[in-house]
């Protein structure tokens, strides 16, 4: 019995020792991708740019950080398919592609306008080593080799630098939203929604962006910036949502964290800040006469943050216009994003869902032609209730005195 | 060679047989010859081989007729002041009685008026004159009796009573035991007052002749398991007992683990604890440690000032106890497995940082982990058997060499050299020094399959080690109760510890008799008559004063 | 049949550890879309019915395991033929569960390693276990169940804190009707993983508290079918119901989308500990009742020694029955629940049952 033990024994000290093990991988053979870029060229083939981290030169400290190279690297790789573009990068790269730690998918805008993303996002559905939970972005007016190239500032791996820039804007401006993939793909295939993905833009120049003295000076020239949510029907992307009709559109899915409406005031355009703090939208569906109705209610809440003209805050009256005033610009922002979405057929918000949700049967017989009729078709009752709560340090502005005294 | 041992190789079926089992080849005489004491004095001195420490001493002790005596005993483990003064003198002074003494009743005069010591017996044969002489004892020979006188004198140099080095606590009593197994006993026995604790003695190892005394509590500890210890120590038949350990294997339910059956400790109020709850002290002369059966796992976790303290603080340092076990144990396979197969575990920022670590090393990194486990090993043992002048030197050539050098060196990661500290500092948290020991085997086994298999590894290793530590009995009581199987009214002294109001039984599956240890209603109540007073308040507040 | 004895509450772990065994790691009742949580509740139910059947077996004959039992009712050679298709039951079950397992660890973290290898350590470790007999397995049962427990909770935490939950996926609430929950419920959820339980009736002879068995046995069951519905639910409104009918891992999936303080991501390892420690449950407890029926079938003194050849024979099994994962979950799906399920764990218990009750009748 003994001898049994002390065979196996050895066998597993010598298999641990020799490179026998099957799924080792030693951290030195491994190299991590923290963002890919999908474009396609001219001959139809996809092409992936790969952002590999060098670690050496990114973690600062006893090992003589960095500085002096860049903290990543890019490759390129064509392929028929996105995992013979990944298999193919091995001709190029010295070690292992992990893709563990990718948190960016970026893809051209050509492609998803011409092509569709329905096909590519197999490959990262099915592979355990892929996250799901990865975001996923559309790299507007730019090829994704370009956003995948650049270096930043601040945040050492430029992935980092957009991910927590969607997730800081979708926080405090509401233009836009983090997606990701597994949420990508969920609303590709619901037949009630259709995905919005945000894009990003390059703004400067191009070439600067991949060169180290981008980011040794202090205003940086190159930088990546998010623009506009990207619409998609049928997979294709349609149309770009800008401005306030993007915030309609994360006003309505419910995504506004932190937000500035300006409003008008005694004449004046945006003379009046409000910030909204805590905002709840319910959307919900009823049918009335075969024909869907939503309703859409928005809950909001918020202070005031500036004001340009002398206003006196102190008086509750007052406020009660504010926040009227207000209603009627959430109002017109979610209109506007919904006869917007109704004029490229495409239902985005998840209305169907939402009829699906309360009348099964009666979605039976409207899912086949959600978008192309009943959608563009449907009219939505919102109701919006602001309330101001507080007005900062101050209550009267500090120009009030002056102005009324002249 | 020593006559005690070419006597073992004539085995014969004596029936001859006095206590300790012992062989007796046909040609020894019981009795010894009468009425030549020089005969008897050289017999003696042949068996010892003229040992030069043994003291023969013959005197007269009656006026009229020459009767001689001897008093002989081996100088150095015996009481020398109590022999001069009480058996000597009082022999050699003693005048009155000296007129009535004759041949026929010297010995009975001798011990029933003249000796002043406490412990006297008749000894008729050889083999237990012998026997008492080396034990410490006096022999007094009178020329024409076949009988001796054997007094109880034993003595001479032991280590004063000094705090315990392994076991050491904050609060509590600071006496530890010694080698000498009647001070072991008598301060158990300070501690217990009770005419229900029991002393069982016997004599065990050929050679060695070595004390080993069993104690319990009558009416608490479980009978069956103070015969199952009695017959385990009685079947031992070994030439030499030098240490408890020995016994702790000899007696112990299974060896093919390394997780110790028997605990083992140096402070009395241990075991005077554990007496208490209906456990069993095994007591071995010539060491401090005393050995208690039944054991079971969770009692490795607990410290003696555990039950000083006060509740909360007891409960959470014997859960940080537990969790400090099992970092020991998995800390750097789960570092192995991490890094080797399990990449995505770990945070990106955490992980490009230790990646940057690794690219200036040579080794992957179960080699790495080998190495730097190895050299603890080899400090942990050099800090053991150096000098304490230089032990400090050690510590710092250990932590400059081991610490700052390798890594600048490029032979480890700095990474690898935290998990190696923290593991070594949970495997010096742990209460017991056995436990510490079987954790420190059992690292390399899941280093080994962590290297293999990664977490897969780990995993399937730790349900074997639960199996196996499942499979362990002690005495009979499953080791690891009071969770498998498990007993709630066992287990408010475990993992947690109760206040002492709320442990109002004793353990069952240790004693099954007498299991009430407090009386009803030990929750302290203040009386109520301060700040606000309630309306209906319980009749025995207003007795407490 | 060995002279061990476990307690009620020992049988209590044994059943709910075993229950949750693979059904942490497959989908349930995926054609009942956002119902499936309803289909579990009433498969539990169900399963509550066939544990009293076997109970009530195994009040008719209190010593006797049930191979001996089946040949007191309905004869020698029958019985004798009948209690060995059971074993070969339990050990095809065995072997499709180490192959889910092995699927499983080789898709998610081992991809390079061979199935073999993958299924020969689980089978050593529970060879090594079912040896040394029930009681120490009922044991580190009850150990593992609180480790089990721990992290389910804190799983359960980090879930609900990560703000994944979203309750309006499980709507709109049957959607299909009550009828076809039925359906669904009595093709698949019954069995498995309730219908199951046949096994213990290998195991109630051991239990010791022979009145407390019924109540732990009934208990069990109920806490099981509530965790899985639980975990059914958390599923589905974390992943939707489409995702959930695509992944042939559904929790996992469900554990792997848990971004939680920036640094509480790619958890999945948690999640292969629990499924680990469950999985080996289940297939130990198939594994020593057939070592433990092949013993008393064939009058064997020393159980001990089959182990090791029921072990292999469960892994070689484990590998041949399919060629490819589609194939397994297939067979898994459409064949096995009627051909084999059905008759073995309903039909014929009921009818020994029967049978029992009126031979019962006869001898009063």
């Amino acid at each position: 019995m003994n001898r049994k033990w002390m065979f196996l024994f050895l066998m597993l000290t010598g298999l641990a020792l020799t490179s026998g093990c099957w799924s080792k991988k030693e951290l030195t053979d491994i190299a991590f991708v923290s963002a890919l870029g999908i474009d396609k060229n001219e001959e139809g083939k996809y092409v992936g740019t790969i952002q590999l981290i060098n670690p050496g030169n990114v973690a600062g400290g006893l090992q003589g950080g960095g500085g002096e190279a860049p903290s990543i690297t890019t490759y390129s790789s064509t392929g028929d398919n996105i995992v013979e573009m990944s298999r193919r990068a091995s001709t190029k790269i010295s070690r292992r592609l992990y893709y563990s730690h990718t948190n960016l998918l970026v893809i051209n805008e050509e492609l998803a306008k011409e092509e569709g993303i329905i096909n590519i996002l197999d490959a990262f559905d099915r592979d355990p080593e892929f996250r799901t939970t990865a975001t996923i972005i559309i790299a507007h007016d730019s090829k994704a080799a370009d956003i995948v190239n650049t270096l930043t500032g601040v945040d050492k791996i430029p992935a980092n630098k957009v991910i927590k820039t969607l997730k800081i804007t979708e926080q405090r401006w509401g233009e836009h939203m983090e997606v990701s993939i597994q949420e990508g793909i969920k609303n590709l295939i619901s037949p009630g929604k259709e995905p919005v993905i945000t894009g990003f833009r390059m703004t400067g120049n191009t070439e600067q962006g991949k060169k180290l003295e981008n980011i040794q000076q202090s205003a940086v020239e190159e930088n990546i910036q998010a623009d506009g949510l990207a619409v998609f029907k049928d997979g294709k992307l349609v149309d770009w949502f800008q401005g306030e009709t993007a915030r309609g559109v994360t006003w309505i899915l419910d995504k506004i964290k932190v937000t500035d409406i300006n409003i008008s005031w005694e004449g004046e355009q945006e003379a009046v800040a409000y910030e909204v703090l805590r905002q709840k939208t319910k959307v919900s569906a009823n049918m009335k006469n075969g024909q869907p109705k939503i309703s859409i209610h928005v809950d909001a809440e918020g202070d005031i943050g500036e004001v340009m003209v002398p206003v006196d805050l102190t008086d509750p009256s007052v406020l009660l216009n504010i926040e009227k005033t207000v209603e009627k610009k959430i109002q017109k922002e979610i209109n506007d994003a919904i006869q917007r979405a109704q004029k490229n057929q495409t239902d985005i918000f998840g209305f169907g869902e939402a009829v699906h949700r309360s009348d099964p049967k009666a979605w039976k017989k409207l899912k086949q032609d959600w978008n192309n009729v009943h959608f563009p078709q449907l009219k939505a009752d919102v109701t919006v209730e602001a309330f101001v709560r507080r007005t900062g340090l101050r209550n009267k502005p500090y120009f009030f005195r002056m102005e009324s005294n002249q | 060679m020593p006559s005690f041992f070419k006597q073992r190789k004539k085995k014969t079926n004596s029936e001859d047989h006095k206590e300790s089992g012992r062989d007796q080849p046909n040609n020894r005489s019981l009795e010894f010859i009468h009425d030549s004491i020089s005969i008897n004095l050289d017999m003696i001195k042949q068996k010892t081989g003229n040992s030069s420490d043994i003291v023969i001493r013959t005197l007269n002790i009656s006026l009229h007729s020459e009767i001689k005596t001897a008093v002989v005993y081996v100088e150095g483990i015996v009481d020398s002041i109590s022999i001069n003064d009480f058996l000597i003198e009082s022999m050699m002074k003693n005048h009155a009685l000296q007129e009535k003494l004759t041949r026929e009743n010297a010995l009975e005069v001798i011990s029933n008026n003249i000796v002043a010591l406490g412990s006297i017996k008749l000894v008729s044969n050889w083999e237990q004159l012998l026997l008492s002489l080396m034990a410490g004892e006096t022999l007094i020979l009178v020329d024409g009796t076949n009988e001796a006188l054997s007094v109880g004198t034993q003595g001479g140099e032991t280590r004063s009573i000094e705090e315990p080095s392994t076991q050491v606590a904050v609060r509590g009593s600071r006496s530890g035991f010694t080698e000498s197994i009647r001070t072991n006993t008598a301060l158990v026995r300070r501690i217990i007052k009770n005419p229900d604790l029991w002393l069982e003695s016997m004599k065990i190892g050929k050679a060695t002749q070595t004390d080993v005394v069993i104690m319990y509590i009558n009416g608490i500890a479980n009978e069956k398991i103070v015969e199952e210890v009695r017959q385990r120590l009685k079947r031992i038949n070994i030439d030499g007992i030098l240490e408890s350990g020995y016994i702790e294997q000899l007696i112990e339910d299974q060896t093919m683990t390394t997780f110790p059956t028997l605990y083992h400790t140096e402070r009395p109020d241990m075991v005077a604890g554990n007496l208490l709850e209906g456990r069993i002290a095994i007591f071995v002369d010539g060491t401090p440690f005393v050995l208690i059966a039944p054991t079971i796992f969770i009692q490795f976790f607990q410290a003696a000032e555990d039950y000083y303290a006060r509740f909360d603080i007891a409960t959470a340092l014997r859960l940080l106890r537990v969790i400090i076990f099992f970092i020991s144990i998995i800390g750097p396979s789960a570092y192995i497995a991490a890094t080797t197969f399990h990449q995505e575990m770990l945070p990106t920022q955490l992980l490009i940082a230790i990646s940057a670590q690794r690219e200036a090393v040579p080794f992957p990194a179960f080699v790495e982990a080998m190495i730097m486990e190895v050299t603890f090993e080899i400090l942990r043992e050099a800090g053991i058997r150096m000098p304490r002048a230089i032990g400090s030197a050690v510590s710092i050539v250990g932590a400059l060499v081991i610490g700052q050098a390798a890594v600048q060196a490029g032979i480890v990661s700095p990474a690898m050299v935290i998990v190696v500290a923290i593991t070594a500092i949970a495997s010096f948290a742990t209460p017991s020094f056995a436990i510490a020991i079987s954790a420190r085997l059992i690292r390399f086994l899941f280093m080994i399959t962590a290297a293999t298999f990664g977490f897969y590894g780990i995993i399937l290793a730790f349900i074997m080690l639960t199996v196996h530590l499942c499979d362990l009995r002690s005495f009979g009581v499953p080791y690891m109760s009071p969770f498998a199987p498990f007993s709630p009214k066992n287990a408010g002294d475990t993992v947690v510890r109760l206040p002492w109001w709320a442990l109002k039984q004793r353990p069952p599956f240790i004693s099954n008799e007498n299991n009430i240890r407090q009386g009803k209603d030990q929750k302290p109540h203040p009386p109520t008559n301060r700040g606000m007073v309630n309306s209906h308040t319980r009749k025995s507040d207003q007795n407490e004063s | 049949m060995e002279k061990a004895k476990i307690s009620a509450y020992q049988l209590f772990v044994l059943i709910l550890l075993f229950e949750h065994g693979t059904t942490l790691l497959l989908p349930l009742a995926v054609e009942a879309k956002q119902d499936a949580w309803l289909s579990v509740l009433l498969g539990m139910v169900g399963g509550f019915v066939l544990f009293w059947i076997y109970y009530g077996l195994y009040q008719y004959y209190p010593d006797n395991l049930p191979t001996e039992y089946v040949q007191k009712i309905i004869g020698k050679v029958l019985g004798r033929l009948l209690g060995f298709f059971f074993l070969l039951y339990f050990m095809y079950i065995a072997s499709r569960d180490l192959r889910d397992f092995g699927e499983m660890l080789v898709t998610v973290a081992y991809p390079d390693t061979p199935l073999f290898i993958v299924s020969a350590l689980l089978m050593l470790v529970m060879v090594y276990t079912v040896r040394k007999g029930i009681e120490v397995l009922a044991r580190t049962g009850e150990l593992f169940f609180i480790i089990v427990y721990l992290l389910a909770i804190t799983g359960f935490i980090l879930i609900v804190a990560s703000g994944l939950l979203n309750l309006t996926n499980l709507k709109p609430v049957l959607e299909e009707g009550i009828l076809s929950i039925m359906k669904i419920t009595f093709t698949q959820t019954l069995y498995f993983p309730f219908g199951e339980v046949v096994v213990f009736a290998m195991i109630l002879p051991y239990v010791n508290q022979s009145k407390k068995a019924k109540v732990a046995g009934l208990f069990a069951i109920g806490l099981s079918g509530i965790n899985i519905a639980i975990i059914t639910v958390l599923n589905i409104s974390v992943l939707g119901v489409d995702l959930v009918s695509r992944s042939p891992f559904p929790f996992l999936s469900t554990i792997q989308t848990i971004r939680l303080a920036e640094f509480l991501e790619r958890l999945d390892v948690y999640f292969m500990l629990t499924s680990i420690i469950c999985g080996f449950f289940k297939i130990s407890v198939y594994c020593y009742v057939a070592v433990i029926g092949i013993a008393d079938l064939f009058n064997i003194k020393e159980p001990s020694r089959l182990v090791y050849p029921i072990g292999i024979v469960i892994l070689f099994l484990s590998i041949t029955i399919a060629s490819n994962v589609s194939e397994h979950i297939k067979e898994g799906l459409q064949i096995i629940p009627f051909f084999v399920h059905l008759p073995l764990q309903v039909v014929i218990p009921l009818l020994l049952l029967i049978i029992a009750f009126f031979k019962n009748r006869k001898s009063r």
